[in-house]
């Protein structure tokens, strides 16, 4: 059988179908993501109620009346721009250092194929690895030693490597499959190693970089152990560990953490939804014919 | 068959060319200079990451309780963690977890990301593909503290989202105890992992596939290939790097995962959810019994590094066979 | 066959690639620069930040008290301690007293890293007990305060009772030097929602078997008695309350101090039998293990559970949250010893820059007016006059206390012989609600405690 009269005939036994079968597919698509985000509505739900409201309906009950008391309190108690400007602060260098990082390691691992470079990146992953809680205590006293207990720019640091070991070991293995045809012709147009790399391998990996911008971006955001034990200070303080505040030693005010919940996942899914249209914009750039 | 058949003009290329390409590829590779580019991870590597995992593995050899004077007990810490039954039965939830951190929600995500990409996104339109994305990817941006707080609502006993939503539908018999009953807690904590998980290989596989040249798809199409065999035959292999990276990043976050066991159940009820992570820093943090955690940190460091290890000698094996 | 494919295809496409790249690079030159633009301008930012950052904290003039808590504001040792620091001031023309709310988990977990730096504040707020205030004065982290307290007066204020929690010697609790001192008691009792008791016809228990006569009342009627939950410190309570009803004082001392507990005794025994029992029986729902804390308050406030046995840190949140019923609370009948004790510590690390400043704010902390409105906000304070108590209730848990502490009533808590082993008490009494064994549950504390112990 020919490859046409098979299309046709497939075609024409599909037609029905073809019709309804995209439409039930978004249709279980949309339930599914509905689903997904529901939880996010019942933070909402409950950082608008007031904590006698939650008392005596609980948190399933839609609230009686729309308060902001609780999103109002909570921001002036954590003094919320300071710490939200933290952690903007924090994650956006952490996500550009640990771009630029990455694309320098995989850049001698994928493209270059340094010798042994399966037991370097090996090495490198060491960093995503390691359970966190074993490096508090020794960059506690390392940071100490050199006067960055305390500091914003010790966790950025700290993050840069750490997050960087995901971008190498995931550039390594895309630009590992880059097509070896283009570096050939960029040399044979002259151009040199650091060259290559800013104008053809960066390039043509941006969508991949744009998604790790955003990963490392949201990741150390949402970062808690080292922060916590890092920022003592309430002006060094990030999101997450201010969070916390809402929960007492023996008591949690729980309209109060869903408020401070709302606040915290708010800038970042901001972020995300910024940074996700960025990421299709960069495909139709790559894909100009 | 059908689709071989587009591939037309790279036919020209015979094995002969490769191989003098590629044996001329590696004569030029030796001296361009990219060792250099390693400098600036490895030193930093080398601060952050090498001199600290050191000094871990220097206390795990202490009695020490994160201040002041260590005591020196060799290797008490270790045999000590070989004899505790809490930390060994707790592995066998790891694995659990790691089905649920990295097998489904990979697997659901390779899915999902050719759906989302190679047919809502043609039929309905990119805009539409990636307001669905965005909607799957969000759980990964909650705060874990948040996340503990509203999954307790919905997994709570009673009169929680879950079993309220049962007894609506008419299956007022299957309500429970979700995180509770020892024989439920695991697996639900399992369902939420996927929950939170998808989003991550889901957006690193949309953005692999744009790398993709769309021509690929194209001649498929053409070639009259349906949905299914253009994700066995074009996404999966082109995806292939994304996909070690992805599962292998998903397994070492399942073992070290102790933040979610944390906002969950505290390893509850009894030890049915402890996970070795948990377990670690339990004991760096609540019983500061540093020197005990930092053997358990160092243990769980060399499985996890072994793991990766062979994981990744895998991978690279694979590729250089298919070059 | 797929393989061939692949690599036939990427063949093919190469051309096109290498076509595509010339289009590709050029728009992308403006993106990219743009990008490290934002990269700079960020990474300037951050450092300029960082700069003026650690320059305005390398200055502390010695006219400002830094003080740290982790009460909420609304709370009665939130309101107190803001008169507290408003006295302070005006004690002490031209100091400020520069107050950070912390919270809880960061200075639970971080207290001994901060205050092993010279980030530490001048005074903070700390927990009591062995695994937290005795280990930090143990690490040589704490100030020793005891001549103050002669110095001052404060252990003329506070009983004997409260003092065991303030003074530590080589970390145990109980004897030794002054480390902290408390502004304020806390200790367990049953709330229970009288709208309920009425309706149902129950009297308020004064024996324990009224006390199960009232339960068995509850479960009749449908009602879960006891308002629980298994995954937080309400059910440890629960198992600690029954064993002190069958204990004496010197159990208390053994178990808490002198580690030297048998969890195979007659109390221990009988606790865990009869919390299995009181489960089978229905007084505590099955399924309160995996809730916490917040979630059994939210019962109680609900109005859905007759009664709730937990500590008086409840006592001002119910005071103003609950508006649809009439509450009040009784001591666990029939025992003479409940779990409490003095409230968490005001403690002066070594690294201390202010010290004398920071003893004459805990001496302002128990001042009459201060400790007033620890009183009348719903707290048990240390050092108040009775007589300026006006809330009834406030006054019936000064009183109930005050009973308490003069029979020596005070047992503690069942976590604090050993670091960590609130963990392995939510463990163990989970798997009791569940009804596993009884013995397997009290060897897994046995084991832990004597592990704890020896370190």
């Amino acid at each position: 059988m020919s490859v046409y009269t098979a299309r046709l005939a497939r075609d024409h036994t599909r037609t029905r179908p073809r019709r309804t079968y995209p439409l039930l597919v978004l249709t279980g698509f949309v339930i599914l993501a509905l689903l997904m985000i529901a939880p996010f509505g019942l933070v909402a739900m409950n950082a608008i109620k007031t904590s006698t409201d939650y008392a005596a309906h609980g948190p399933l009950a839609l609230p009686r009346y729309l308060s902001l008391d609780n999103l109002k309190a909570f921001w002036n108690l954590v003094d919320f721009g300071q710490v939200l400007l933290n952690s903007a602060l924090i994650s956006g260098a952490v996500a550009i250092l640990a771009v630029l990082l990455s694309v320098l390691n995989a850049y001698a691992l994928g493209i270059g194929r340094v010798s042994g470079r399966t037991w370097i990146l090996i090495a490198f992953l060491i960093a995503n690895l390691l359970p966190q809680e074993g490096l508090v205590y020794p960059l506690y006293y390392l940071a100490k030693q050199v006067g960055m207990y305390d500091t914003r720019t010790a966790v950025i640091i700290i993050f840069t490597v750490i997050q960087s070991a995901f971008g190498t070991y995931l550039l390594s293995s895309v630009l590992g499959a880059f097509p070896r045809e283009i570096l050939e012709a960029a040399r044979i147009d002259g151009a040199g190693t650091w060259r290559i790399l800013w104008r053809v391998v960066v390039p043509v990996s941006r969508p991949t970089l744009t998604v790790l911008l955003t990963f490392f971006f949201i990741w150390t955001w949402n970062e808690f152990l080292l922060p916590l034990v890092f920022l003592v200070s309430n002006q060094n303080q990030t999101v997450p560990v201010a969070l916390g505040v809402a929960q007492g030693e023996h008591i949690v005010d729980v309209t109060m953490q869903a408020a401070s919940g709302l606040l915290g996942i708010l800038p970042a899914v901001a972020f995300f939804l910024i940074f996700q249209r960025t990421l299709t914009r960069g495909v139709t750039v790559g894909a100009v014919k | 068959m059908t689709v071989a058949g587009t591939a037309g003009p790279a036919q020209v290329a015979s094995p002969d060319i490769a191989r003098r390409e590629s044996r001329r590829r590696r004569g030029k590779r030796v001296d361009r200079g990219y060792p250099l580019f390693l400098l600036p991870g490895a030193a930093l590597f080398l601060v952050v990451i090498a001199v600290p995992f050191g000094m871990n593995v220097w206390i795990s050899f202490n009695r020490w309780q994160g201040i002041g004077p260590m005591t020196w007990v060799g290797l008490g810490n270790y045999r000590r963690l070989l004899a505790d039954s809490v930390f060994w039965s707790s592995f066998w939830h790891n694995v659990l977890l790691i089905v649920a951190m990295a097998v489904v929600p990979t697997m659901i995500g390779l899915v999902v990301a050719a759906a989302l990409f190679d047919y809502l996104g043609k039929k309905f339109g990119p805009r539409t593909a990636s307001v669905l994305r965005a909607c799957l990817y969000l759980p990964q941006v909650m705060p874990l503290a948040v996340m503990g707080v509203v999954w307790g609502w919905i997994l709570a006993p009673g009169n929680g989202v879950l079993n309220s939503a049962l007894r609506d539908v008419g299956l007022g018999s299957l309500t429970h105890d979700w995180l509770g009953d020892p024989k439920s807690a695991l697996y639900a904590i399992m369902a939420v992992m996927v929950w939170i998980q998808i989003g991550f290989p889901l957006v690193v596989f949309m953005a692999g596939l744009q790398r993709i040249d769309p021509v690929l798809y194209e001649a498929a199409e053409l070639d009259g290939a349906s949905w299914a065999r253009r994700f066995r035959h074009v996404t999966v292999p082109q995806i292939r790097p994304e996909f070690y990276v992805v599962l292998l990043m998903c397994t070492i976050a399942a073992l070290k995962a102790f933040a979610p066991i944390y906002v969950l159940t505290h390893g509850g009820p009894g030890y049915s959810t402890d996970i070795p992570s948990y377990f670690s820093y339990q004991n760096f943090f609540e019983k500061t019994q540093v020197g005990y955690g930092a053997a358990t940190a160092t243990v769980l460091a060399l499985i996890t590094l072994i793991i990766t290890a062979v994981f990744i000698s895998l991978q690279f094996r694979r590729r250089d066979e298919e070059d | 066959m797929p393989n061939l494919i692949g690599r036939a295809t990427r063949r093919a496409s190469v051309t096109a690639h290498m076509r595509n790249q010339a289009a590709a690079v050029m728009p992308a030159t403006g993106r990219s620069r743009r990008t490290t633009l934002i990269a700079v301008s960020l990474l300037a930012a951050t450092t300029a930040l960082t700069a003026c950052n650690s320059s305005g904290s390398g200055s502390s003039s010695a006219k400002t008290l830094t003080l740290w808590h982790y009460e909420a504001a609304d709370s009665a040792m939130g309101l107190a301690w803001s008169q507290a620091v408003k006295d302070f001031e005006a004690a002490h023309p031209g100091v400020t007293v520069k107050v950070e709310t912390k919270t809880f988990e960061q200075l639970q977990k971080t207290a001994p890293m901060v205050l092993n730096s010279s980030n530490a504040p001048d005074i903070l707020e700390y927990n009591k007990g062995n695994a937290t205030a005795g280990l930090l004065s143990k690490q040589g982290l704490l100030t020793d305060l005891t001549p103050q307290v002669t110095q001052y007066g404060w252990d003329k204020k506070l009983s004997s009772n409260i003092a065991v929690t303030s003074r530590y010697s080589n970390g145990t609790m109980g004897s030794g030097g002054w480390y902290g001192i408390p502004n304020y008691a806390e200790y367990a009792m049953v709330y229970y929602n009288v709208d309920l008791f009425n309706k149902y016809k129950v009297p308020v228990p004064k024996s324990f078997a009224d006390f199960t006569t009232a339960m068995d009342t509850f479960v009749k009627a449908g009602i879960t008695p006891l308002a629980n939950a298994g995954a937080e410190y309400p059910a440890q309570q629960y198992l600690y309350d029954l064993a002190l009803s069958k204990a004496d004082p010197k159990w208390v001392t053994d178990y808490q101090i002198n580690g030297k507990a048998d969890f195979h005794d007659a109390a221990w025994s009988y606790a865990a039998n009869t919390l299995t029992d009181w489960v089978k029986k229905g007084y505590i729902a099955k399924d309160s293990v995996s809730l916490k804390a917040t979630d059994m308050g939210s019962t109680f406030e609900s109005g859905k559970s007759p009664m709730m046995v937990s500590g008086s840190w409840w006592y001002g949140t119910f005071e103003s949250e609950i508006k649809n019923f009439t509450w009040d609370t009784f001591l666990w009948p029939g025992s003479g010893l409940v779990p409490g004790s003095g409230g968490n510590l005001w403690v002066v690390p070594t690294k201390s820059k202010n010290k004398q400043l920071a003893y004459d704010f805990i001496n302002t902390t128990l001042q009459k007016d201060v400790q007033d409105i620890i009183a009348n906000k719903g707290a048990v304070p240390v050092a108040a006059d009775p007589a300026d108590v006006t809330d009834p209730k406030a006054k019936k848990l000064i009183q109930n206390y005050t009973t308490l502490a003069a029979s020596n009533g005070l047992a503690y808590y069942p976590d604090w012989p050993v670091p960590g082993f609130y963990d392995t008490l939510t463990a163990a009494t989970q798997d009791l609600i569940n009804g596993k064994d009884s013995n397997s549950a009290l060897g897994s504390l046995q084991t832990a405690y004597q592990q704890g112990r020896s370190q």
